[in-house]
């Protein structure tokens, strides 16, 4: 029955793995443009949600809220910073988001001190659930289902809009898309901004779980990149079947053996790797 | 014809000029040897990224092992300094193989990807094998044993015998980046597919260079946990790959003295503004932008283009046989 519960926390936790990876991988799909500042995305979300019901916000707004003020950030920093730079190697992608990482880390620090803090969930959630022999924070479900929800809603808009569309066929030409006449300097920034506020959403969510402390977004950025190596780079099945076999994994590992859990993580990448070069659902 | 700048007796005369002018300069003689520590690890991260083209966010891995093998063997077993450096020195050619093996699998982002989660693997490997490496403590009171009857206690002492070091194995990376073998390096990083075509074992290649990369960088990590007298879990931390990636792009990956500017640059800088700005690293997040923006072959850029205007010639952007610029893009498969 324990490992029914660790399993759950799992799908939980790879929910938002997931959230964290397919922004990740539809920036790196659209842009060929590697973010080293998702992490940094995710640290602000998980802040801004923080600061907002300190303020007295309510949670439900403050989530909305937080993912959209990232989103926003991020498509600024998009038009005036990162565009500059798309046609150099990938050496200096890495040393912008880098640079950008470090200026947001430094920046919740002085905001918000080096400790951290805590973020309790809603009201309405404190509570738990009881499901046959064992209770289940309210919260945790919330997460999941308003993920599942999200996943949903995420893969209609990929595969079923006109904005998908674009994406996906960006992601294979950029030139016939600029040629056909589309701004494809708009499609960019949205698209950064869609990937950046995914991060910042994961963020808010994570942070009545785990707390906020300004170097969750290292973490968080290794756990995204893991996600997207086991899962292959720009598939969204790929992000989500890793997102969940990673989170599941580490959720299990923390009964098996607690101490070790983060290092089968990255053991199983690197078994899978060696496996396959490609991932699990990866095409190039 | 080699210019003057790109000689390589010239950065050699260099990186000998900065053992020599860093007593002069500088009061603090730990301060100092952890200039020429840093710089060794970064040239050899250099040789990665500069000659081979291959970014590795793994460099940490191999200077925390290095610190970890000094930790455990002065602090357990009678073995003398130098006999420990060797060990570290193959333990970081062993492990670097390894890795750079798994990681050369995959290219371009991917390869950088993979290089990360490798570093965070080792990182929790360290953390929870907190018996060997003492966890989030790290290994304390790491000794620094008398060599030769000749004590290194004294911080300068130490730093001499830090600065021979680091002038033979900084003669022996040139030695490495100027021989055929350097040279195929260079034709991997500007051309992997004809460099392969021709019939040249790439992938061998790529694993050859990280474990010389690696040994070189598991010394300087040893040399590290001695200069501290600890050998901390931050060493094999995600952070101190991303400090050599950035201390190398900062210096300019034209030759390897410019790595050796780019540490100096960035200790020194930490010194004087983390004493007055404790989130000094804001303002290095910034630089790191504006390098990205408008310096893009580092210090040493900024050298080429200082002596150009002096001697009125403008910096030509051809790339020479002899001077390696940045690593040119891996085609996207």
């Amino acid at each position: 029955m324990t490992y029914l519960f660790q399993i759950l926390n799992g799908v939980g936790l790879g929910m938002l793995y997931f959230l964290l990876a397919v922004g990740l991988s539809i920036i790196f799909g659209l842009l060929q443009f590697v973010n080293f500042a998702h992490g940094a995305f995710y640290l602000l979300g998980a802040y801004l949600a923080y600061e907002m019901v300190e303020r007295g916000a309510s949670f439900w707004a403050a989530l909305p809220l937080a993912a959209l003020a990232v989103g926003l950030l991020a498509g600024l920093t998009e038009a005036v910073l990162l565009r500059r730079i798309y046609k150099q190697p990938h050496t200096f992608h890495i040393l912008v988001t880098v640079g950008l990482a470090l200026v947001v880390q430094e920046f919740v620090i002085i905001v918000w001190g080096p400790i951290g803090g805590n973020l309790p969930a809603p009201e309405a959630l404190s509570g738990v659930v009881i499901l046959g022999d064992f209770v289940y924070p309210e919260y945790r479900l919330f997460v999941i289902v308003f993920t599942a929800a999200l996943a949903a809603a995420l893969w209609w808009l990929l595969e079923s809009t006109r904005l998908g569309a674009i994406v996906r066929a960006g992601s294979e030409s950029p030139e016939n898309m600029a040629l056909l006449g589309y701004d494809t300097l708009r499609i960019n920034t949205a698209v950064f901004a869609l990937g950046a506020g995914l991060a910042g959403l994961a963020g808010a969510l994570a942070a009545p779980i785990r707390g906020v402390e300004p170097f969750m977004g290292v973490e968080a950025l290794s756990i995204a990149f893991v996600v997207v190596v086991i899962g292959g780079m720009g598939s969204y099945a790929g992000a989500l079947a890793a997102g969940l076999v990673v989170g599941i994994a580490q959720s299990l590992m923390a009964t098996l053996w607690p101490e070790g859990a983060r290092l089968v993580i990255y053991l199983g990448m690197a078994g899978i790797i060696v496996a396959m070069p490609r991932g699990l659902f990866g095409r190039a | 014809m080699i210019r003057i700048l790109d000689r390589p007796l010239l950065h050699f005369g260099l990186a000998a000029a900065t053992v020599l002018a860093l007593p002069l300069l500088l009061r603090s003689g730990t301060l100092a040897s952890e200039i020429l520590i840093y710089a060794l690890a970064v040239a050899a991260c250099n040789l990665l990224l500069g000659y081979t083209g291959l970014l590795s966010f793994g460099q940490g891995i191999f200077f925390g092992l290095g610190s970890y093998v000094a930790g455990l063997l002065l602090l357990r077993t009678p073995l003398p300094v130098p006999a420990m450096l060797i060990v570290a020195l193959l333990a970081g050619a062993a492990t670097a193989a390894a890795v750079g093996w798994l990681s050369i699998r995959r290219q371009g982002v991917y390869f950088v990807m993979l290089t990360l989660a490798f570093s965070q693997m080792f990182y929790f490997l360290a953390y929870t094998f907190s018996g060997l490496t003492g966890g989030d403590n790290g290994l304390l009171d790491v000794p620094r044993p008398a060599l030769a009857g000749v004590p290194l206690s004294d911080p300068w002492s130490y730093y001499a015998y830090v600065a021979v070091l680091f002038l033979g194995l900084f003669a022996a990376l040139q030695r490495v980046a100027l021989s055929t073998f350097g040279r195929t390096l260079l034709a991997i990083r500007d051309n992997e597919a004809r460099a392969r075509a021709i019939g040249f074992p790439v992938r061998a290649f790529k694993v050859a260079a990280f474990a010389i990369s690696g040994a070189v960088t598991a010394v300087a990590g040893a040399l590290h946990a001695m200069l501290i007298g600890v050998a901390p879990l931050s060493n094999i931390e995600y952070h101190t790959s991303e400090t050599l990636l950035i201390m190398t792009i900062i210096g300019g990956s034209a030759n390897l003295f410019a790595s050796v500017l780019g540490a100096a640059a960035y200790l020194v800088a930490g010194d004087l503004l983390s004493a007055i700005w404790p989130r000094w690293l804001l303002l290095l997040g910034l630089i790191l932008i504006v390098i990205a923006l408008f310096l893009q072959r580092g210090l040493w850029g900024l050298i080429e283009r200082a002596t150009a205007l002096v001697s009125r010639r403008p910096v030509s952007e051809d790339s020479a046989p002899d001077r390696p610029a940045l690593p040119a893009e891996e085609p996207q498969p």
